[in-house]
């Protein structure tokens, strides 16, 4: 009983705990000649299924740190699925060596600068932040 | 064994020494820095199991010696393991794997063992080929059934992921992906030379010729797996039963054929679909396991769903597994002379025995598992299993008082992590 009281106070926890959420966009560089993805095609990017964007070129998939509200909303967007969920998802990838999770810029700053200088990058920001040295894909 | 094991080490070697080969690795072009040469990851479980019926152990896999129940009240060997992973990304096309897995092994030891050690050649962005120990993707999470975490469950529905304890291979596999509109299908071809697998009871089994073949197709949050894995395989030793009926003649020359798994093309044929939108997953499982033996034609699926509420995720999965033939008329006796005909009956009991008692139970499983720390997470399950007729079950060390055909309910807790 004691362990039910236990998991009924996290839950109310969990369900207090709602974060503020931030407007996310996926983004590539200005220079890049993607001009939109669709969500099925990003998600393929972002979780390692595809290598390519959809005219064949190489594409480069940026993460934000683990734990960034910024993440959290971006998946929870684009594939409706927690930090949690995407987490046990790359733990199928990494423990059959099939593959690692992209890496990981430290803010929406990193990001812009990373995706500016190539071309192949992709990466999310807050919509606030975007400018013309980038272009929003989703 | 001692072949194998060999085996294993030189395996070992050779992947690490790859590894070391990073002062070959070509300098870096272009802005991006290519992904770090040495990546460790790391997974595990902690977890204890209750069985009502203390005349019979469960556990998680054949593979395993005991269990909870008769053996112990509360057994931490059934789903207790640890990983360690190092991938050495050596060119942007040559990889190589090494991982280790610690976990209660069939001489009740936690002896690490390689589990993967494997060199990866990039051919194309979509194709890949790899050689050395590789894991055998069979059914929808063979691949992970080990790391708790990327998992709903405590463990994998045993009538489906016990018919097939092994999870790994020595060979070659060819792996082709497909992008088909905004469907992603990927095509993967295995093959296995000769692999030996030690069960408890001194017992062992030698699988050779090993090919399998499968489809996973994956389009935003749906998942098809489709597989055929087929093997020579041989128990080692072989049941006392059949070489005392060869001393029957003919007739008892063809039970030994037909029943004695020597040599028989063992085929498993699954099919799998799972739909995870993110608020909720429904998945559902169906194989066939064929071993041309007395070991039988066993066919198990489940079906499991859950619903996300924050970090909880609740779940209730029901699986089954049937098997058949359950007996046989054996030899006739009465076409014997009367010398042999009481050697024949009881050759007749003793196979009916062994065919009566291969596993069959239903299950219905409730749980929930609470992600309640990053990397972390807390499951609780409750299964209620009802053995097939006569049957064990999957049970072992089954005991005078053990009743065959019974129920049986499980309570588990067990805490995942990743690195």
């Amino acid at each position: 009983m004691k362990c039910v009281g236990f998991i009924l106070i996290g839950l109310a926890c969990s369900l207090a705990g709602g974060a503020a959420t931030a407007d996310v966009v996926a983004v590539v560089s200005a220079n890049s000649p993607i001009t939109a993805l669709s969500k099925n095609q990003l998600l393929d990017i972002f979780l390692g299924r595809a290598s390519r964007y959809p005219d064949g070129t190489p594409a480069l998939p940026l993460d934000q740190a683990e734990g960034s509200a910024v993440r959290d909303e971006f998946y929870t967007r684009v594939a409706g699925q927690s930090a949690a969920q995407i987490k046990a998802y790359w733990s199928k990838i990494i423990f059959t060596g099939r593959g690692q999770p992209p890496p990981t810029v430290s803010n929406d700053a990193e990001a812009k600068k990373r995706i500016r200088d190539n071309p192949a990058a992709i990466g999310y920001i807050d919509r606030a932040m975007v400018d013309d040295s980038v272009r929003i894909v989703f | 064994m001692r072949d194998q094991r060999l085996r294993t080490w030189i395996l070992a070697i050779a992947v690490t020494m790859l590894m070391a080969c990073y002062p070959f690795r070509g300098a870096a072009a272009g802005a991006d820095p290519d992904p770090p040469m040495f990546v460790f990851n790391a997974f595990g479980t902690l977890g204890v199991v209750h069985s009502s019926d203390s005349q019979a152990d469960f556990t998680s896999s054949d593979l395993k010696p005991d269990g909870a129940g008769y053996s112990h009240r509360w057994s931490a060997d059934v789903d207790s393991r640890f990983g360690a992973q190092l991938t050495a990304n050596i060119t942007s096309q040559l990889s190589a794997v090494l991982q280790l897995v610690t976990e209660q092994n069939y001489a009740n030891s936690y002896r690490p063992e390689v589990e993967w050690a494997n060199i990866k050649y990039q051919l194309t962005p979509d194709f890949d080929v790899r050689i050395g120990r590789i894991e055998l993707p069979v059914f929808l999470v063979s691949d992970a059934r080990k790391v708790g975490f990327a998992n709903p469950w405590v463990r994998p529905p045993v009538e489906v992921y016990d018919t097939e304890p092994l999870t790994n291979n020595d060979g070659v596999d060819l792996s082709y992906r497909l992008h088909l509109g905004e469907a992603t299908t990927t095509l993967a071809a295995e093959y296995g030379s000769t692999y030996r697998v030690d069960f408890p009871l001194d017992m062992s089994a030698e699988a050779h010729d090993l090919r399998a073949l499968i489809i996973k197709t994956e389009y935003g949050a749906a998942l098809f797996n489709l597989s055929y894995l087929a093997a020579h395989v041989t128990l080692d030793p072989t049941i006392a039963l059949f070489p005392a009926y060869r001393e029957l003649g003919a007739a008892g020359e063809a039970i030994a054929q037909t029943y004695e798994l020597v040599n028989k093309l063992a085929t498993i044929v699954s099919a799998g679909a799972s739909y995870d939108p993110g608020k909720w997953f429904a998945t559902a499982e169906w194989m066939q396991f064929d071993s041309r033996s007395f070991v039988g034609v066993s066919t198990g699926w489940y079906l499991s769903g859950g619903y996300r509420i924050a970090k909880f995720t609740p779940f209730l999965t029901y699986s089954a597994l049937t098997v058949s033939p359950t007996s046989s008329a054996g030899v006739d006796a009465s076409a014997l002379p009367a010398s042999q005909a009481g050697v024949a009956l009881a050759l007749n009991a003793g196979l009916n025995q062994a065919l009566g008692q291969r596993p069959a139970q239903r299950t219905l499983a409730a749980g929930a598992r609470w992600d309640f720390a990053r990397d972390l997470d807390l499951k609780l399950q409750i299964d209620h299993t009802r053995l097939g007729r006569g049957s064990p079950g999957e049970l072992i060390n089954l005991q005078p008082g053990f009743r065959f055909g019974g129920t049986v309910n499980l309570f588990s807790a067990a805490i995942d992590f990743v690195f």
